[in-house]
């Protein structure tokens, strides 16, 4: 692998639950992310996925600063970004950007698409000199595939897609190396969301990019990840390469999540085998004991209740050469098929958008 | 036939002008089938629906044409109160976002009774152990304690499930689901998805269900109508459309999912936005975006050609069908 420029270790976020008015007494705490490690390589795509509530969304904003961790270090080219002074700090953020989900309450209704996509040069005068700057947000129009002869209309004139394109644009503003997107596409139509993919992926090779991205659709983050590693209850269970995690998944939740989501194919109905797991995800303020999947998981055992497992790869694996040698969390990490393989269909030209 | 709708106009009375939702549909759901309109927001899928169920918004909303016939009767000719026998009781919807739906200062047992009380006239006390006995078989656990507790005490999960019960609660011959399944995360996405074909199939009940999710549409749908700008574009039995589909935008929408094959990439992406409902373009709606567009699309609504080739019929709005099917 090429050399990390972030490199995520221990981190922990958990939010205090207190009792009482005026003496707040802390009774628990909500473990959103509770222990979480990875690497993410220069111009790599991280892709992470999980379900609601295990902790991805606080990950992301743990990586843009945006909330401090409880413990943990994430090193920025060597340096942990979660010690630094104000000071220092500001020139790292300049580096990491973000890209949120919801297009219509991530921008500013009062505010033109010139002032959303110029103000983080505010923040960052050295970035472009303040004549320079109208040009500069004109020039970013373009890139993420707007007409520049926009720059003076509010948000509320744009569509879904193309406000995420004005999010998009915000973030690459600072000539970012990290782009950390969470759940970029999941608010657009169908049809226009390959299309936000797409720009995605080319800004990535245009500018040589690092992408955090986080989504729950299985399908694209496998599209566009050259990394995946799968969350639950606020931790990483499983990380890999996108075929190791897709073809050869070891941990039964990675495989109970891929064979749950539907396949776009009314032929794979007969010969599919589907998990479906029992209940819901236990809260994050009273997470099981042991492996915190135990109490949804087919194969647990009492060793799975007394023993904390970390993430490395499964013993049974590890002198093997199989691509299911992979960091995986289980006692009983096995080899499971849960995706049908596809049949190979003649390709088609792509379209240019 | 159990549902038909024909030939169903509606449009919305906007400041702006006339926005035009749904633009002549026609469909038809028989006992223990199951429907899937796929459409993109604006698409008008909901509108349908919501003119079945007699639920929209009348006005902004107008039905300026069309008829619905359920079970043989046009349900747009009958009086309100006449109409209020016929949903909750024959005919019920589940909606997407359940929180919303359910109301938060009622226990989901009075809900549920509620039901009972109004259109079978039963007691309170009686309906509570009718709540409970749905409840137990949507496979809520502890049924009898939970009955007493609040909406905002169950998961996301459970709420859709006590959706369902209330839906299935007077065992009507017809389901609209509309996303039932979008605001819930994959895998317990997979259980409701489960539990509701189980019914139908159980019930041998019709079902509607409107979503955007190709992927769900394969698992359950017998047959899919495909909506675009307020008109079916497409409609065909399930395996059809997925192995040949003979409409240009059926054909993106499928394209565009990312295949193992195409990683590295571009995914196919339709160019362009869906149209405007106050100015949709002459001749196809879809012209504009289309990738085999002619003259004859820009000036020429292409009216729903038999695309049939195998026994079970199928239709297509496409001047080009036979392109886009073959090629």
């Amino acid at each position: 692998m090429a050399e990390a420029i972030l490199e995520v270790r221990d981190l922990h976020k958990h939010y205090p639950l207190t009792q009482g008015i005026l003496f707040k007494k802390q009774v628990g705490a909500v473990k959103a992310v509770d222990g979480v490690d990875f690497d993410l390589a220069a111009g790599e795509t991280l892709g992470i996925v999980g379900e609601s509530g295990c902790g991805k969304s606080t990950v992301a904003k743990m990586l843009v600063n945006l909330e401090r961790p409880t413990s943990g270090t994430i090193r920025y080219k060597g340096e942990d970004i979660t010690k630094l002074s104000p000071r220092a700090l500001k020139a790292v953020r300049r580096n990491i950007q973000m890209v949120f989900q919801d297009p219509y309450t991530s921008l500013n209704p009062r505010m033109t698409v010139g002032d959303i996509i110029g103000e983080p040069y505010e923040i960052h005068p050295e970035v472009a000199p303040k004549g320079d700057r109208r040009r500069k947000v004109q020039d970013l129009l373009d890139v993420v595939g707007l007409n520049p002869e926009y720059i003076n209309r509010y948000p509320h004139q744009f569509s879904g897609g193309q406000r995420q394109r004005i999010g998009i644009a915000r973030g690459l503003a600072l000539q970012p190396e990290i782009i950390v997107a969470d759940e970029p596409v999941s608010a657009l139509d169908v049809s226009v969301q390959a299309q936000v993919v797409n720009l995605l992926d080319n800004l990535q090779t245009e500018f040589s990019l690092s992408y955090v991205f986080i989504a729950h659709d299985l399908s694209i983050v496998r599209h566009i990840s050259d990394r995946v590693g799968v969350m639950y209850l606020g931790r990483i269970i499983e990380i890999g390469t996108d075929a190791q995690i897709y073809d050869h998944p070891t941990h039964p939740y990675t495989q109970a999540l891929l064979s749950a989501v539907p396949v776009p194919d009314p032929e794979a109905r007969a010969h599919r085998e589907r998990i479906i797991l029992t209940g819901d995800v236990p809260s994050p303020a009273n997470i099981p004991s042991g492996c915190r999947f135990r109490t949804r998981c087919w194969k647990a055992q009492e060793r799975c209740e007394l023993e904390v497992l970390l993430l490395a790869v499964p013993a049974v694996f590890r002198l093997t050469d199989s691509p299911a040698k992979h960091d995986s969390a289980c006692h009983f990490a096995e080899e499971k098929q849960v995706v049908p393989p596809e049949e190979p269909q003649e390709p088609q030209e792509p379209e240019q958008p | 036939m159990l549902l038909e709708v024909r030939d169903l106009h509606v449009e919305f009375h906007t400041r702006d002008g006339v926005a035009k939702a749904v633009n002549g549909v026609n469909y038809s759901v028989d006992a223990g089938e199951t429907l899937a309109v796929l459409g993109e927001s604006g698409s008008g899928k909901s509108v349908t629906a919501q003119a079945v169920m007699g639920i929209l918004d009348i006005p902004p909303g107008r039905i300026s044409g069309g008829e619905i016939l359920f079970q043989g009767q046009d349900l747009l000719t009958l009086k309100e109160d006449e109409r209020r026998k016929i949903r909750g009781a024959k005919m019920a919807m589940i909606f997407q976002d359940a929180l919303s739906s359910l109301n938060p200062v009622l226990s989901v047992g009075e809900q549920l009774g509620e039901m009972f009380v109004v259109h079978r006239g039963m007691s309170k006390k009686d309906s509570r152990a009718k709540a409970v006995e749905l409840m137990d078989r949507v496979r809520i656990p502890a049924a009898k304690e939970r009955v007493g507790q609040y909406p905002h005490q169950f998961s996301g999960g459970m709420r859709q499930r006590i959706m369902i019960a209330m839906a299935l609660a007077l065992e009507p011959e017809l389901i609209i689901a509309d996303e039932p399944t979008t605001a819930l995360d994959v895998t317990v996405q997979a259980q409701v998805m489960d539990l509701l074909a189980e019914l139908q199939r159980e019930l041998n009940m019709g079902l509607i269900l409107i979503t955007h999710d190709l992927g769900v549409v394969a698992d359950v749908a017998d047959k899919i109508a495909v909506m675009y700008a307020g008109k079916i574009v497409e409609q065909a039995p399930v395996h059809e459309i997925y192995k040949a589909p003979a409409h240009p935008y059926t054909r993106g929408l499928l394209d565009s999912i990312p295949r193992l094959d195409q990683k590295g990439q571009a995914l196919y992406a339709i160019k362009g936005l869906p149209p405007n409902l106050l100015a949709i373009p002459p001749g196809c709606s879809f012209n504009p975006r289309c990738p085999l567009a002619q003259d004859l699309c820009r000036t020429d609504e292409p009216p729903l050609y038999d695309v049939t080739e195998s026994p079970v019929p199928r239709t297509s709005a496409c001047h080009f069908w036979k392109e886009c099917l073959h090629g």
